[in-house]
């Protein structure tokens, strides 16, 4: 086994719904080294929140119907382990940081005893125990007079602490592996750099590897190691965070990046990708992006591209990458 | 309390706000408790010229939405005076004012909860119509038909319901809806937020061509500096609902003054890997609207607060070309209250 923390083989989940069936993610390989931050970016509805859930193996079947070829968190095979023991998992080896944090805390409890049944439920530390690590945990992650914080109710904080508090619970009991699906979007400028700020330091320091859910390339670019871009249950790109943002070898990967406003530009209209992301249900035939790609051929149009694997780990799935020569 | 009044040299806008205050009143504690106020916006004034972009930029809970409602007759301020065309807007009377209101237009940031869901697409676009009157079905057909086009969407989309399109296509919907009476000036209250990525530079693109070909002047509410940057000619910096900082897109960006703004623009993440920046990080978060701080509101989080901003109110005063700034820093304490030490950094 090499140091991955994290390797899925083959995911792949689809709904049925009214009308046929919406394939959400459709084969998907991600690994995780141990605290490597990786990051799968892609807009919404390109099944990066499944994948997720699917990892967490919190997603409800039915009515979802998911296959895995393989499932490993640190070594150990989680493919077709039974939910008792995933319970034992989540929280302690792998933990979630959810997107909004009003719906992912309970309004009815204090934030303290949230954070205490971690560590009662995964170790055995007495009540009075639990409480002072619950203390150290809000400390860490910058919420200032932590222990009078503790007692307080999920609506009493601001939208900033409580992310806070979803990052010391998901770090309660340094897991492996943390999954954090759209940590940020719901908050402002400056607080999404606080957050970041206490996400990134948090990963860093204990070593702990991180799937990072996202569709904000600019959150991608400050925090991630690796980048796996998905487009319509598919991975078209993998590439380290560098290399993708300097020199994107696909055309949906570069529509992406020309799209975002950046400060230092001085652009007068807006570079733009035509057209939408296809239904879930009806996907085009051939690359799912041909519709909306300029560097299209024929090919594309028939013809789902393979996900080649070339030097240092790069990934690409596209029949006329933007650069030919190197791929080939 | 603007210096000059006027930090903008138009001399005929399409727009002016003159010591404009809203205030909300907070529900009562207990039925003889002292009633309390959130002060949303605290005494702006600003001056929009005809065929501009005027941006807004600030955080959540600034006042930037509640100034956007403000100038187009959705609010009415507390304090001040809001001209359009010269006109006060809410001295008019009823009828002066619907006519009034014709002209200026929203467009709103979530094309899910903004748009009718039992209504089809041309009942949504044709509605403004309907309500003025004077138009036959036909004519309004017509009209419908056209605007359709021109925001990029099909004929036979025409009686389909909203629950029918995606997020971009929605928000088209809405942007035909606001300007089917040919308004002259258009709010638009963070339109892109709620979209895709891979959307967001198509909606602006559309929203820029409307602007061009009919000559509109666009109010831009966003936290996202970098399209305020490259659409607004002028832009607004507001914390806590009073303006911090303002002036030229250009000038703004190239020069920011107020420790504000410039925390605000090393906060933005960059999709540039290679450039790195040192960040200035704010402390805490933004206090409350209700009783907010006295003298500077911003002083709190300020990382150079002194003394003085605790309890003197900074005013606005111009740098140059109309380059506004509320900051003790820049324009500094009189001789007596220097002596008096509140040019001193705050003692933590």
């Amino acid at each position: 086994m090499t140091n991955a923390v994290l390797e899925v083989r083959n995911l792949k989940v689809a709904f049925p719904a009214p009308g046929g069936v919406i394939r959400a993610v459709e084969g998907i390989d991600l690994t995780t080294k141990k605290g490597e931050c990786v990051a799968l970016v892609g807009e919404s509805g390109c099944g990066k929140s499944v994948t997720a859930l699917s990892v967490m193996k919190l997603l409800r079947t039915p009515p979802s119907v998911s296959r895995i070829d393989e499932l490993r968190l640190d070594g150990r095979d989680l493919t077709h382990l039974p939910e008792r023991d995933m319970e034992r998992i989540r929280g302690k080896d792998m933990a979630m940081i959810f997107q909004d944090a009003m719906t992912a805390l309970n309004p009815v409890m204090t934030v303290g005893k949230q954070i205490d049944e971690v560590y009662r439920r995964h170790t055995k530390l007495s009540r009075k125990q639990a409480r002072k690590e619950t203390v150290k945990a809000l400390e860490l992650v910058g919420v200032p007079e932590a222990r009078s914080r503790a007692d307080s109710f999920p609506h009493e904080l601001s939208g900033g602490m409580r992310q806070r508090v979803l990052i010391a619970l998901a770090f309660a009991c340094m897991p492996k592996l943390i999954i954090a699906d759209e940590p940020t979007t719901s908050l402002d400028v400056t607080i999404q750099a606080q957050v970041l700020d206490v996400l990134k330091s948090m990963q860093r320091d204990h070593d702990v590897s991180a799937l990072l859910i996202t569709h904000d390339l600019s959150v991608v670019a400050n925090m991630a190691d690796t980048v796996y871009v998905m487009y319509s249950g598919k991975i078209v790109e993998r590439a380290a965070v560098l290399e993708l943002f300097t020199d994107p070898w696909h055309p949906y990967t570069e529509g992406l990046l020309a799209s975002v406003p950046r400060l230092s530009d001085d652009k007068q209209a807006f570079v733009q990708i035509p057209d939408t992301v296809p239904h879930p249900m009806h996907k085009p035939d051939g690359c799912y992006f041909h519709p909306r790609c300029s560097h299209g051929g024929p090919r594309c149009e028939q013809h789902m591209p393979r996900l080649q694997t070339l030097q240092n780990g790069r990934q690409i799935r596209c029949w006329h990458p933007l650069h030919q020569e190197r791929v080939t | 309390m603007t210096v000059n009044g006027n930090w903008q040299h138009a001399s005929n806008p399409l727009l002016e706000m003159e010591g404009v205050s809203v205030n909300f009143p907070v529900k009562r504690a207990y039925p003889f408790s002292k009633r309390r106020w959130i002060q949303a916006v605290t005494d702006v004034s600003l001056k929009i010229s005809e065929g501009e972009t005027f941006g807004i930029v600030g955080e959540s809970g600034c006042g930037k939405s509640t100034l956007g409602n403000a100038m187009i007759g959705m609010i009415r301020p507390t304090a001040g005076a809001v001209r359009f065309q010269g006109q006060d807007l809410y001295a008019l009377k009823p009828k002066a004012f619907k006519e009034a209101r014709r002209s200026m237009q929203m467009i709103f940031q979530d094309p899910f909860s903004s748009l009718n869901p039992r209504f089809s697409v041309y009942d949504i676009i044709k509605e403004p119509m309907h309500i003025r009157g004077g138009a036959s079905e036909a004519e309004m057909k017509a009209k419908v038909l056209e605007l359709l086009k021109l925001v990029g969407l099909d004929e036979e989309d025409l009686y389909r319901n909203p629950s029918d399109f995606s997020g971009g296509q929605r928000q088209r919907i809405g942007i035909a809806r606001a300007i089917v009476l040919n308004p002259k000036f258009l709010i638009c209250d963070e339109p892109v937020s709620g979209l895709d990525v891979s959307v967001h530079a198509q909606i602006m693109n559309l929203l820029m061509e409307i602007q061009e070909s009919r000559n509109l002047t666009y109010v831009f509410i966003s936290h996202n500096l970098a399209v305020v940057k490259n659409i607004c000619q002028n832009v607004l910096v507001m914390y806590l609902g009073k303006v911090m900082e303002a002036g030229t897109s250009d000038a703004l960006f190239a020069n920011p003054q107020h420790p504000y703004t410039k925390a605000l623009l090393s906060a933005v993440l960059d999709v540039d890997v290679e450039r790195s920046h040192d960040r200035i990080l704010l402390e805490g978060d933004t206090p409350s609207p209700i009783d907010p701080p006295q003298g500077c509101r911003f002083w709190q989080r300020c990382p150079f607060a002194m003394n003085g901003c605790r309890t003197i109110p900074a005013e606005l005063v111009e740098l140059e070309d109309g380059h506004q700034i509320a900051c003790h820093l820049v324009s500094g304490f009189p001789p007596d209250q220097t002596a008096a030490g509140l040019d001193r950094p705050v003692s933590a």
